[in-house]
């Protein structure tokens, strides 16, 4: 249902944790830690992980393909796919019986389509696992389109572009990541083109969902009020049947930094001024990674961020500030929103590009001062993990948000043996911190979108 | 082929389901008031799926206590009391990554504050100290306010939650809940010092003031920490502010212009009190029309394509619910976009509901209610808001047992009454056509105000998948803001 690209800047970090928390979960099962992976004779991949505080089942079905597997000609495909399945039925079912089962079972139910990504998420009262499992089978694996059900959706999705289009944030975060990648996949746009969409047919759509939405291409995710032998039998059952088609993506190269900064300018009917900036940064199975959660924390986000207090020093206008670290399989991105006084959008820029490209100079610990200092210091790395820390626990109560994180670990990870997640975030220094910011903000090039109202003609 | 998987569905739904559908007891662990030694009530539920604790201080000032004029003293209150006059207490608060937040609705206001457990004490030391000694000055005064004009500003650049903001200042034109929750310019302007610590004497007193806790730690240790640090707050009297019923607006129109690719397009309506029977009623009317793919509006967006986001929702404060039934469709279809949306809800309102689809819809309601009480944080609001209502924090257990008890002949006659054409508002935003009324209150003045560092909705808590739906989020004139 969901273009994700980035529609809450305030949350992508949170994604990442997670991500790097499901490291934690696969690769570590304890008592304490009731998971079980495992993979079907078809390829497909399954994590399944117990939590029994609430009645209720969560699954997330992943496949690996998103905007990077879509050419100039097929942008938009996959977004379109997955609003296909999700609402125009499958060859046993319309689409409208497919709501009404959904609604039957107390469900939710939705997807959203990334750079790296598709994934299917359906919620529901733990009692109905198994109308869940085979209700995600059917539209994962039996999509049926007609004409005129294509056309019911490139309606609705060109609806969702233009609601991308009226709010700034979706919309900036969107042109910043088409800039920062220009001779890169990721440089698409998750919504992919109009025209694209509106020239889709039955064949190309369905020609690009026989290739991609395969078990050996899929990752299954199930977070949960089960028991694990009982979910695992289900899981046999209900998607080992599937077939094996030997499918082997090549993997894409590797994002590459910015040779010269882009600035773009819009004016929209808005109220405030918006400034994204956009930084190229370390995969998510890069060593920097952790060091760089720990920064974008530290810079731009948790309690004590620095950025803010910078740009609030400048103008008292600032009103929102926010950095966030999005790490995808062939590359990364770091990505600053301010929202603040139009007038003071120009200045704003170029404070917030200055101290950033300074923030490799930064004494983050106490243990970078010496004698009385030390003591008088603001420990800003300590603060960051314990802020991580406390995302961590937050995000252990949400069973949803584990499986999605689940489901993105089982396909994007490629780390043979993963450490524990806040190990590794522990063992970050200050050092790696100035590493971290001089080599992907030092020394990286930008690519910035302002956002200001448009100039009103005067009656 | 087809007909074999819905024998299969069916036998399955047979088979797993009662009357209902869902259980009708969510939480592994039940919630429990009692008093504090210092006479400040507390309602504790251990949770133990995450080492974290949420504390929540509500107070009986929302912006039904806001007097005529002033609007945004609420918020410029609450805000208040989370200033910070010590550094090394605001260095301690950070380096354990303990927030502290506000949220302001239309019948409370609340702190809360967030921690590890393992630094709660810390965090209430720290909490306690500047909550009970708030630094009212005119210079933090006038700080906050500056802050407030820019959140306030911003609220416009979101159609839904401008939409929201006339709905509510529609139905409540006076004062109150439809004031503007950060203020206008005249009406800060006009609030000084004394207003506000008037304010904070009035409502941070103990008959106004009511701890929320929800925590893995155990309730003796922390209800005990809770009378160790919050011993001071005065006796006073209860603020006794009545609850204003709405008025049924003389203008039935609102358009609010907007230079946008899409036009918001939104049907107001006043339902009744949340007794427990009614907000049952209410949240299925909610959950039928807008929530999830097969409910009514859905068929606009896949059957008529007129949209992309179609929702629902209602504001509960303690005279009423206020519902709202909105599509944002592209400017060329909005003729059509506003006769579909008008057609949906008087075939509702004059042929009601199948006894099929209300089973059907006290499932997702359950089920619905059932995500809400995942995590902590949202779980705590939803308590604090049903026991600042009169429900009880036991109520989102309870709701189950409201909604089981909702008849068929119940619904349809409450359909009948809360979608009657006579009660209607309209609201359109986007770009302005000719012939759509202009916007009275946009001419009074600025700003209908929301918005803030983080916007939930109430219906966060109720439905974890608004977390997808940026501008839902915003809906509801819940605000949550970030102090740390």
């Amino acid at each position: 249902m969901v273009a994700r690209n980035l529609r809450n800047a305030s949350g992508f970090s949170g994604g990442l944790l997670l991500f790097c928390l499901m490291a934690s979960l696969v690769s570590a099962r304890s008592v304490e830690n009731p998971g079980k992976y495992f993979v079907l004779d078809n390829g497909m991949r399954v994590f399944l992980y117990e939590k029994r505080d609430l009645p209720l089942l969560h699954i997330v079905t992943g496949f690996d393909v998103g905007s990077k597997n879509e050419t100039d000609e097929t942008n938009g495909l996959v977004h379109l796919l997955e609003h296909c399945i999700l609402f125009r039925g499958t060859s046993v079912r319309s689409g409208a019986e497919v709501s009404a089962d959904i609604r039957r079972h107390g469900a939710y139910f939705n997807a959203n389509t990334g750079q790296d990504l598709s994934l299917f998420e359906i919620s529901l009262p733990a009692e109905h696992a198994e109308f869940a499992l085979r209700n995600q089978k059917d539209i994962l694996f039996g999509l049926d389109l007609s004409p005129t059900e294509l056309d019911g959706e490139k309606e609705v999705l060109l609806e969702e572009y233009n609601q991308m289009e009226d709010d700034p944030q979706r919309n900036a975060v969107d042109l910043v990541l088409q800039a920062l990648f220009p001779e890169h996949p990721y440089g698409r746009s998750v919504y992919g083109r109009r025209e694209v969409i509106r020239t889709a047919t039955v064949e190309g759509v369905l020609g690009f969902y026989r290739k991609y939405f395969v078990a050996d291409n899929c990752a299954l995710a199930i977070v949960g009020d089960f028991a694990t032998a009982d979910m695992e039998r289900l899981v046999q059952d209900v998607f080992g049947p599937l077939p094996k088609t030997g499918l082997r993506l090549e993997p894409l190269p590797m994002t590459v930094p910015l040779k010269k900064s882009v600035s773009q300018h819009f004016e929209r009917d808005v109220r405030e001024g918006y400034v994204f900036l956009g930084f190229v940064a370390p995969d998510c199975n890069h060593a920097d990674q952790y060091a760089m959660n720990v920064l974008a924390e530290v810079l731009g986000r948790g309690v004590n961020p620095l950025l803010p207090a910078l740009l609030r020093g400048e103008r008292d206008s600032v009103q929102t500030v926010s950095m966030s670290y999005l790490a995808f399989r062939f590359g990364g991105a770091v990505i600053v929103s301010i929202k603040m006084d139009p007038k003071d959008v120009a200045m704003i820029q170029r404070a917030a590009v200055g101290y950033l490209k300074r923030a490799h100079n930064e004494a983050y610990s106490k243990k970078d001062f010496t004698g009385e200092a030390e003591i008088s210091a603001f420990d800003y790395l300590e603060s960051a993990k314990n802020q991580i820390r406390f995302a961590v626990g937050q995000a252990e109560e949400s069973g949803l948000q584990l499986a999605g994180s689940l489901a993105r670990h089982l396909l994007l990870n490629t780390r043979v043996k993963p450490g524990r997640y806040l190990d590794e975030i522990d063992r970050v220094d200050s050092s790696d911190l100035r590493k971290t910011a001089a080599k992907y903000l030092g020394k990286g090039e930008y690519a910035a979108v302002s956002i200001v109202p448009r100039k009103r003609e005067k009656p | 082929m087809r007909s074999a998987w819905l024998l299969w569905s069916c036998a399955g739904l047979l088979m797993a389901a009662g009357p209902s559908g869902t259980p009708g007891t969510p939480l592994r662990e039940q919630s429990e008031k009692s008093t504090l030694a210092t006479g400040l009530a507390c309602v504790y539920q251990k949770d133990t799926s995450s080492p974290t604790t949420v504390v929540g201080l509500f107070a009986a000032g929302g912006k039904s206590a806001v007097p005529p004029g002033l609007d945004g003293l609420a918020y410029l209150t609450t805000r208040l009391t989370l200033e910070i006059p010590d550094e090394g207490m605001v260095q301690d608060l950070m380096s354990q990554a303990t927030r502290l937040s506000l949220l302001c609705s239309e019948d409370f206001s609340a702190v809360l504050i967030e921690c590890l457990s393992e630094n709660l004490e810390e965090a209430l030391r720290v909490a306690a100290k500047i909550i009970q000694d708030p630094l009212i000055t005119g210079l933090r005064i006038g700080r906050t306010k500056e802050m407030m004009k820019l959140y306030g500003r911003s609220e416009e650049d979101e159609s839904i939650v401008a939409a929201h903001n006339a709905v509510m200042k529609a139905f409540f034109p006076e004062a109150g809940y439809g004031t503007a929750l950060y203020g206008t310019e005249e009406s800060l302007g006009a609030i000084d010092r004394k207003d506000t610590i008037a304010f904070y004497r009035r409502f941070f007193s103990k008959p106004n003031l009511f701890f929320c806790v929800e925590t893995d730690l155990e309730k003796q240790p922390v209800q005990a920490l809770l009378e160790k640090y919050f011993a001071k707050f005065p006796d006073g009297e209860a603020g006794g502010i009545a609850p204003t019923p709405p008025a049924f607006p003389s203008n039935r129109d609102i358009g609010l212009p907007k230079d946008t690719k899409q036009t918001y397009i939104g049907r107001a309506f006043a339902l009744p009190a949340p007794d427990a029977p009614n907000q049952a009623k209410g949240d299925l009317l909610e959950t039928l029309l807008g929530k999830g793919p097969g409910s009514r509006l859905w068929g606009l967006r896949i059957a008529e394509k007129l949209a992309y986001n179609v929702d629902a929702h209602v504001t509960w404060t303690k005279s009423s619910g206020i519902l709202e039934a909105y599509l944002q469709t592209e400017n060329a279809k909005s003729a059509r976009a506003s006769e579909a949306l008008d057609r949906t809800l008087a075939d509702l309102q004059d042929k009601g509901i199948t006894d099929e689809e209300l089973r059907t819809t006290k499932t997702m309601a359950k089920a619905r209610l059932l995500r809400s009480a995942e995590a902590k944080a949202s779980r705590l609001r939803t308590v604090g808001l049903y026991e600042v209502l009169g429900l009880g924090h036991g109520h989102l257990t309870g709701i189950s047992e409201a909604l089981d008890k909702v008849t068929l002949e119940d619904m349809n006659a409450f359909i009948r009454e809360a979608l009657s054409p006579d009660r209607i508002l309209r609201v359109t935003v986007g770009p302005a056509r000719p012939g759509r009324p202009d916007d009275p209150i946009r001419q009074r003045g600025p700003v209908l105000a929301y918005s803030a560092i983080f916007l939930y909705d109430a219906k966060r808590f109720l439905d974890s998948s608004a977390a997808r739906a940026k501008s839902s989020l915003a809906m509801s004139g819940y605000c949550w803001t970030s102090v740390l």
